[in-house]
């Protein structure tokens, strides 16, 4: 069944969070503001790759105005951050390495006089070669971005020698796919409010995905107890992994406690930009080759990341891609060999999807190739190749067994959308295409005769029809339209080897109300409208019975990260813990009070009820009246589950997509415009109806975006894509065609681990999809995005 | 002959306008833009700070009923002019375009989504039956990167009904 408004009935719910987003009631952290507050900034470097040769910051110390002026000289503790290897410098020492290079910053009464101490900051460089290709990077003559060289992290997979196979396959395809920098490019940019305390601590209000995981990388920096930092780090303006890392805290923090005064640091885009991470630029080699019968017989990967110059998640981002490259699909003999390159581009790291974007348009690209080469239709193929049931995890793991593999590919192979692109559903043939002149691709694909220009002659709907049903209307002879699919399977948690708790608490409060208390982030996502959702479908409780509690250090649980699409199915099992045991201290509490015995009771909205009848027999404020002495309170501490071998990386829990596009390409410009998009996902059962909807949809069109606009492009080291004017995300022109989402909910009987995450899986598949349905469009094989609008214009013979 | 009416008002370094329906004045320089005289001197934070080059919307604010940046507006711009912003479209209870946007959930964030408000708003005033073509253009100076803009069209075709019961 389709997931929408209507189908979801009563489930559809206002968020918890809605009414100050829609008023703009809502402070987010780069909103608040207190009196006497100073102006933080950071001077950062103008040189991708730089000696340092002095620094003079007396001139901008000795203007009015100027409180610190900060340099490594001015950490008390550790001048590094970093979550997973700590290796970039708070303030550069001697050496910058990349141009969004923190050297100094300054606090000043005002904007402006900050702008002012920068500029009087005296830095000399001696600028170095500048390594800005990951590939010549790796040569034995490369200059060295760090002393040790210029590899962050290498990975390789291996099941078998791929040779015997590729010598029996009657197809191989060798392909290289590029992918490029892709930026998060969240609205609001990084920021936040650095307070001391009177009691000495230091409360930090800047957005983060793991609060506590910012306190400890603070405390390490600042030299004192984790204990003596506050971090509170949600509500915040989108993050999608690019807010996961530490970025203004460092300065906030240390400008601070250095002028004892609340401090406001908030990048401006260009900043943002500069300093901020990226997704991974991969360029990923694939040789894949099948018998007659379409078996894979071989699989042989190269990757190359460009890290940029500082680790971040860099390797487990890398690791990630080696998993999903691999994918759903069984092979004789798999051989992946990755590298993660340090370079002075910009800072690559963790972004939604988590590398599986990259791997799996890679990946996906070789199926529909191979597809081609057998003059196969490429989901059949597909099918030919796809994981069973009960089969090991792409790296030979064990892994929670569900159907999903299977449910995706039928629902998509069922769907009208993929239907009309095949023959078999609404194609029609429309006029003018062979007759004007259009040049027909002639390319190695020898299925396109059949599958791709019959798929073009659909009756294209023009671009003003914003994918509305027009019957009828022809397209003009140069709008070739095309169906495509692609499959993902994509891993969820943090994987083998990292620590990846869970948890949380819930408690009857003294006012009365049910605090669910978690230390996850909202950044967007509907994660506090999930969390709400449950308590009131798992509980029973009314939502004006429940206080969500998030984003603070100082009075939540550490509950992991809220990445790698872990949070909500986290806090599903954590209410699935809690539920007996808060339930049932609620109840006894309320028998005692009410001296009724316990099974005459249960919770429910308002207060305790009688268990038959459902009449309230206590409100919660008058039980929470009651246990004053000793509070009800249940809190549960586990980990992700995570899959029983040394792998590390491997993920144990697995979503499951199939996503069908129609594209049309107008030969004249070149251009791709997406009509209509399906997506089918398999992740248990749907939280939250209105958050799945908004993650698939809003996933999708950050992948449209990596697939026709979105590069930050740069040369020698410097962006020229420097703000929103350059660097093109998807508008509201880009994305107006039909979008049907079709969740599948069954899991096996038994399964423990209830709804899959969802977070990032919906960013991954139109990619491949896109590409796909442009070769079933004009015959031709896109292996580069964003897809080059030169590769698929012709010109020629239209007049 | 140059025009030097503008300047001559602004030479007090102040501002004298309406603000979601009150008389405001306001001592800043005459080229402060006004989204940081929203935001820093008023304390109104609901118009956003992102781009602040006019291209991503996140600070459309009403300027005599017409949308306009408010990062590429300056204080001079604004003298005499009526300003509503997100705050003062809720001033007496939610208006039908925010309640269209909470019902179907065109928000995920909610960075964009005053901004992306004050657009439909605009819109709608203008154009109580806009076509698929008059939504885009309208909509085409905010952009969203959490929905993917399914939920905020949605939600403008919800408004649209919305606005149209509201009508007598």
């Amino acid at each position: 069944m389709l997931l929408n408004r209507t189908t979801s009935g009563s489930r559809w719910r206002t968020r918890p969070d809605g009414p100050g987003k829609v008023t703009g009631g809502l402070s987010y952290l780069t909103d608040l503001s207190l009196p006497g507050m100073l102006h933080g900034l950071v001077l950062r470097s103008p040189h991708p790759h730089a000696a340092i040769v002095s620094i003079d910051a007396s001139k901008a110390m000795a203007l009015p105005g100027v409180l610190a002026v900060l340099t490594y000289a001015d950490v008390p503790g550790l001048n590094r951050f970093g979550i997973a290897r700590p290796d970039q410098p708070v303030f550069c020492e001697d050496r910058v390495r990349y141009i969004g290079d923190a050297v100094a910053a300054v606090a000043a009464e005002t904007p402006e006089i900050a702008v002012l101490a920068l500029r009087a900051i005296e830095v000399a460089y001696e600028p170095l070669p500048v390594v800005d290709d990951p590939e010549r990077a790796l040569l034995p003559d490369s200059p060295l971005v760090h002393p040790e060289g210029n590899v962050l992290h290498r990975n390789d997979y291996r099941t078998a020698d791929v040779a015997p196979g590729f010598a029996a396959a009657a197809h191989i395809v060798e392909e290289t796919y590029v992918t490029p920098r892709q930026m998060h490019t969240y609205m609001e940019t990084e920021g936040g409010l650095f307070v001391p305390e009177a009691d000495g601590r230091l409360a930090v209000y800047s957005a983060t995905q793991h609060g506590f995981m910012d306190r400890m990388q603070l405390a390490r920096i600042l030299g004192r107890p984790e204990a003596d930092i506050r971090v509170v780090s949600s509500p915040i303006g989108g993050s999608f992994g690019g807010k996961d890392e530490l970025n203004v805290q460092p300065y906030g923090a240390l400008l601070a406690l250095a002028t004892g005064k609340p401090v406001k640091v908030h990048h401006s885009r260009w900043e943002s930009v500069r300093a901020g991470l990226k997704r991974h630029p991969m360029k990923i080699r694939m040789k894949t080759g099948v018998d007659a019968n379409g078996r894979l017989l071989a699989h042989e990967v190269e990757i190359v990341a460009d890290k940029g110059p500082y680790a971040t998640l860099g390797a487990e981002v890398l690791n990630f891609a080696v998993e999903h490259v691999i994918g759903p699909y069984r092979y004789d003999a798999v051989d992946v060999k990755s590298v993660n390159v340090y370079t002075n581009n910009g800072m690559s790291g963790e972004f939604r999807g988590f590398g599986g974007n990259q791997a799996i348009f890679a990946l996906e690209g070789q199926m529909d190739r191979l597809a081609d080469k057998l003059g196969m239709d490429p989901w059949a193929f597909r099918r030919l190749n796809l994981r069973k049931t009960d089969d090991a995890g792409p790296l030979g793991q064990p892994i929670a067994v569900t159907a999903g593999a299977s449910q995706v590919w039928e629902a998509l192979a069922e769907s009208e959308l993929w239907r009309s692109g095949t023959g078999r559903g609404s194609a029609g043939s429309g006029p003018g295409i062979g007759a004007t002149g259009g040049k027909s691709a002639g390319h190695d694909g020898s299925g396109e005769e059949g599958i791709g220009l019959a798929a073009a002659r659909v009756e294209a709907k023009t671009a003003s029809d914003r994918g509305q049903a027009t019957a009828g209307t022809p397209a003009p002879p140069w709008i070739r339209r095309g169906v495509g699919a692609s499959f993902v399977m994509h891993g969820a948690g943090l994987g083998v080897g990292i620590p990846d708790p869970a948890g949380g608490r819930l408690r009857l409060a003294a006012d009365g109300k049910i605090d669910a208390v978690f230390g996850y982030e909202e950044f967007g996502q509907g994660l506090i409208a999930s969390l709400e959702q449950m308590l009131i479908e798992q509980f029973g409780f009314a939502a004006e019975d429940v206080r969500i509690v998030i984003g603070d250090t100082d009075v939540v649980p550490d509950s992991g990260s809220s990445t790698a699409s872990r949070s909500t199915s986290m806090m599903w099992q954590s209410l699935r813990r809690l539920r007996g045991p808060f339930a049932g201290k609620l109840i006894a509490a309320a028998s005692a009070a009410l001296a009724m015995p316990a099974d005459r009771l249960r919770v429910g909205a308002g207060g305790i009820r009688d268990a038959d009848g459902g009449e309230l027999l206590l409100p919660y404020a008058a039980l929470a009246a009651a246990t004053a002495k000793a509070p009800v309170i249940a809190e549960t501490r586990f980990e992700f589950p995570r899959s029983p071998v040394d792998r590390v990386g491997a993920h144990f829990l697995y979503t499951y997509s199939a996503v069908a596009v129609a594209v049309e390409v107008n030969l004249l410009t070149g251009r791709v415009r997406v009509a209509d998009q399906y997506h089918t996902v398999a992740a248990g059962p749907v939280v939250n109806p209105q958050g799945f909807l908004g993650q698939i949809e809003g996933g999708s069109g950050m992948a449209l975006g990596f697939s026709l606009t979105e590069d930050a492009v740069m040369s020698g080291g410097h962006y020229l894509t420097e703000n929103l004017d350059t660097y093109l995300i998807p508008t509201v022109a880009e994305l107006g065609g039909t979008f049907e989402v079709e969740p599948i909910e069954t899991l096996p009987e038994g399964d423990e681990y209830g709804p899959r995450g969802i977070g990032e899986v919906g960013s991954v598949g139109l990619a491949p999809a896109i590409a796909s349905a442009v070769y079933r469009a004009v015959g031709k094989r896109v292996n580069r995005l964003p897809i080059d609008p030169a590769l698929l214009q012709e010109t020629d013979g239209w007049y | 002959m140059i025009d030097r009416t503008e300047a001559r008002r602004a030479s007090g370094d102040a501002l004298a306008c309406e603000i979601n329906g009150d008389a405001v004045t306001v001592r800043v320089p005459p080229s402060k833009r006004l989204l940081s005289v929203l935001r820093d001197d008023l304390g109104l934070t609901g118009t956003k700070r992102s781009c602040e080059i006019g291209r991503c919307g996140a600070c459309m604010v009403l300027a005599d009923g017409k949308p306009v940046n408010a990062c590429l507006t300056m204080a001079y711009q604004c003298e005499g002019k009526r300003i509503t912003t997100i705050e003062g479209l809720s001033k007496g209870g939610l208006h039908p375009v925010q309640q269209a946007f909470l019902e179907e959930g065109g928000y995920q964030c909610g960075y964009c989504t005053p901004g992306m408000i004050i657009s439909v708003t605009a819109l709608l005033r203008e154009q109580p039956s806009p076509t698929a073509d008059q939504i885009e253009e309208a909509l085409s100076g905010n952009l969203c990167r959490c929905t993917g803009y399914g939920g905020i069209l949605r939600s403008v075709q919800r408004a649209i009904d919305l606005t149209k019961e509201a009508q007598p």
